[in-house]
């Protein structure tokens, strides 16, 4: 048991070879007819990030066959992920890119905040979560919206804002 | 000469008394500057009709100073938070933030500041010293020049991927691939693109560095409770950390001065630019160091060379602008549209016509650096205690206000996804001991390369010689091998004197 602790876990290690792997097989794909400009710095550069892979997964094997690592993800992905609130940020996060089109910046920011404060917080001070979620939210949409006209994704409340401002 | 010097002394003086628009300006830099998404050049867009309604001299000091601080507020939240404000602040959190991490960060942002403000302070009496000898500096850098100072940049992998050589490689290489993404730039052939138009001008910047740097670190810092790491000094609430900060800069003033002229040079050289410069100065810096071990855990040096070069590329994107009429980068392209508003014709005769505005530019910049030195210093000490701030807090905020940062390049809610995406690869890679910076140094670098790589090969009908054609590009091969293998050198031979001893 207390091996397999200190053993080495390459399955988080392989993650990014692998992807790297299968991303350059897709470029290549998609240059295989193109005209040499479009493909020569990409082979080049492809053909050094495959050889890598190839020479870390082989290394990655005789760990393996050693026994001095197991193909394990715990370096990656665990149970603390769900204590942290980590999933529940990364679920909060999604939600802000996507609802963000539609609510605007200064709701969205304030939903997101909330929400993602009192995951982490574990529930503890909600009030107090709120207020500096409504701060934060109404700072950014001072400062970028009214005060520099940035342009950030509008919604309800930016279109409410600037008709009231409009019109004294 | 006698009459320039009377001029500069002039023009010094006179920009002076324009420090009511300095001192404002310079904190509005250093806000847009550490936003990513939020560059100099994008607010001078912003404010364009203000800068067109003043008159020529305050809207030259109010671009050149933005311009100036900004660059220096990038640093800022690269050195607390590990997010860089803009691409050319990438390689400044290598040894920023574990100096943050170890409650250091006063101390970091007072030897950030002082390199920046030193090596601006000095690159921009160099560019005036030398401009005719510097402007002719960018007429000599060809394509296979440009390839081998991009070499100088991307060996940066090499350098930080010390730890695991082929993790770093793969980073690197990743990196590479990814900015590879887009239309070619002869046929403009869509390679790797997914299916999304949106990928067809290539991997923006911007969302790249939102993702890998700000929202990675954002998912990891949760783990703590605040990002001063257990053992690391707590926050003394003095001035001590910002005397010692401004000690170990100025005893490094060697350091500095030629970190800073590596970002002058490279700042002269049209599109070459801030993230290049400060990778090529943290990678030299890293090779000609007795302590190389210690980049990357925190080292001084390892501070001072980015934020030096990246500050020294500010002055230098100003003389082929002024000499020439060749805007450096985005933000000198902006400065030449509103001196053209106001009828100003550039080349060497600027600098007899009108030679308040030629030089007036160069000493906004001074005096901006010189201010900027007394005004953002005592700063260090309050800003410093962000990394104080609980991270259930700091956490969700780093990544709505970055998230969105990486929306107002282009307006697209794409790019948004895509620092998302960005950001899960870095979490993955930090995780699993991969560095961002290695994948970031090959998006920054990928596109360059290739562009120049391809014009190098068209010239020469495809001769891959061509590379070792030019004498400057053979001494810069020399310089580049030299770097290479002189840290191997020193390694070994302190390797034999302790054997020795």
């Amino acid at each position: 048991m207390d091996n397999n602790k200190t053993q080495r876990q390459l399955g988080g290690e392989l993650v990014i070879p692998v992807l790297a792997v299968v991303f350059t097989l897709y470029f290549f794909s998609s240059i295989w007819n193109s005209p040499w400009t479009a493909q020569v710095s990409a082979f080049a550069v492809g053909g050094i990030l495959l050889l890598v892979c190839g020479i870390f997964i082989i290394r990655c094997g005789i760990w393996l066959r050693r026994g001095e690592a197991s193909l394990g993800f715990s370096n990656l992905f665990s149970r603390e992920d769900l204590h942290t609130g980590r999933i529940g940020l990364l679920v909060t996060t999604i939600g802000f890119c996507v609802l963000i089109e539609q609510l605007g910046f200064t709701l969205t920011t304030f939903l997101f905040l909330s929400i993602s404060m009192i995951i982490l917080a574990k529930g503890k001070r909600p009030v107090f979560i709120a207020m500096v979620s409504a701060i934060m939210a109404l700072g950014g949409w001072a400062v970028f919206i009214w005060a520099f006209d940035t342009r950030f994704p509008r919604g309800w409340f930016e279109t409410t804002m600037k008709a009231v401002l409009a019109n004294g | 000469m006698g009459e320039t010097f009377a001029i500069l002394i002039e023009v010094f003086f006179e920009t002076l008394t324009f420090w009511w628009v300095i001192i404002p300006t310079i904190f509005l830099g250093l806000i847009v500057g550490g936003i990513p998404g939020f560059s100099a050049a994008n607010t001078i867009i912003i404010l364009m009709p203000l800068t067109l309604a003043m008159t020529l001299q305050t809207g030259l000091i109010f671009m050149v100073t933005l311009y100036c601080s900004s660059r220096m507020g990038a640093g800022i939240p690269a050195i607390l938070v590990n997010i860089p404000g803009t691409a050319g602040a990438a390689a400044t959190p290598l040894d920023g933030y574990p100096m943050a991490k170890q409650g250091k960060g006063q101390q970091a942002l007072a030897i950030s500041f002082v390199s920046s403000s030193i090596g601006g302070l000095l690159t921009t009496i160099i560019a005036l010293a030398t401009m005719p000898i510097l402007a002719r500096v960018g007429f000599y850098m060809h394509s296979v020049e440009m390839i081998v100072v991009m070499l100088f940049g991307i060996s940066l992998i090499a350098s930080i991927a010390s730890k695991d050589m082929l993790k770093g490689l793969i980073a690197g290489f990743l990196g590479l691939m990814i900015g590879s993404i887009g239309t070619d730039v002869v046929y403009a052939t869509p390679r790797a693109t997914f299916g999304f138009l949106e990928f067809y001008d290539g991997v923006p910047l911007i969302p790249a560095l939102v993702g890998l740097f700000a929202v990675s670190e954002a998912f990891i810092i949760i783990e703590k409770k605040v990002i001063v790491a257990r053992g690391g000094e707590v926050a003394s609430g003095n001035w001590d950390s910002t005397f010692e900060g401004v000690r170990i800069a100025l005893s490094r003033w060697w350091h500095i001065i030629w970190t800073s002229i590596i970002g002058l040079v490279i700042g002269v050289i049209p599109g070459a630019g801030a993230s290049i410069a400060s990778f090529v100065a943290y990678q030299q810096s890293r090779s000609f160091s007795k302590t190389p071990e210690l980049y990357g855990t925190g080292h001084p040096e390892g501070l001072i060379a980015p934020e030096s070069a990246n500050n020294g590329v500010t002055s230098g994107t100003l003389v082929p602008l002024l000499v020439l009429g060749i805007p450096g980068g985005a933000t000198a392209a902006i400065m030449l549209v509103v001196m053209q508003f106001h009828g100003v014709s550039f080349g060497p005769s600027l600098f007899e016509n009108q030679p308040k505005v030629g030089y007036g530019m160069f000493m906004a910049m001074a005096v901006a650096y010189f201010l900027m030195l007394f005004t953002i210093l005592p700063l260090s000490r309050y800003m410093s205690r962000v990394t104080t701030i609980p991270t259930i807090y700091l956490a969700p905020m780093i990544i709505s206000f970055t998230l969105v940062g990486g929306f107002v390049p282009r307006e697209y809610m794409f790019d948004m996804y895509l620092a998302l995406g960005f950001g899960v690869l870095g979490y993955i890679a930090r995780r699993t001991n991969y560095h961002v910076a290695a994948i970031l140094i090959g998006i920054i670098l990928g596109p360059l390369l290739e562009r120049y790589f391809l014009l190098a090969l068209k010239k020469s009908d495809g001769d891959i010689l061509t590379l070792f054609s030019s004498n400057l590009g053979n001494v810069l091969w020399v310089g580049l091998v030299l770097s290479l293998i002189s840290p191997i050198f020193f390694n070994w031979r302190r390797k034999q004197q302790g054997v020795a001893k």
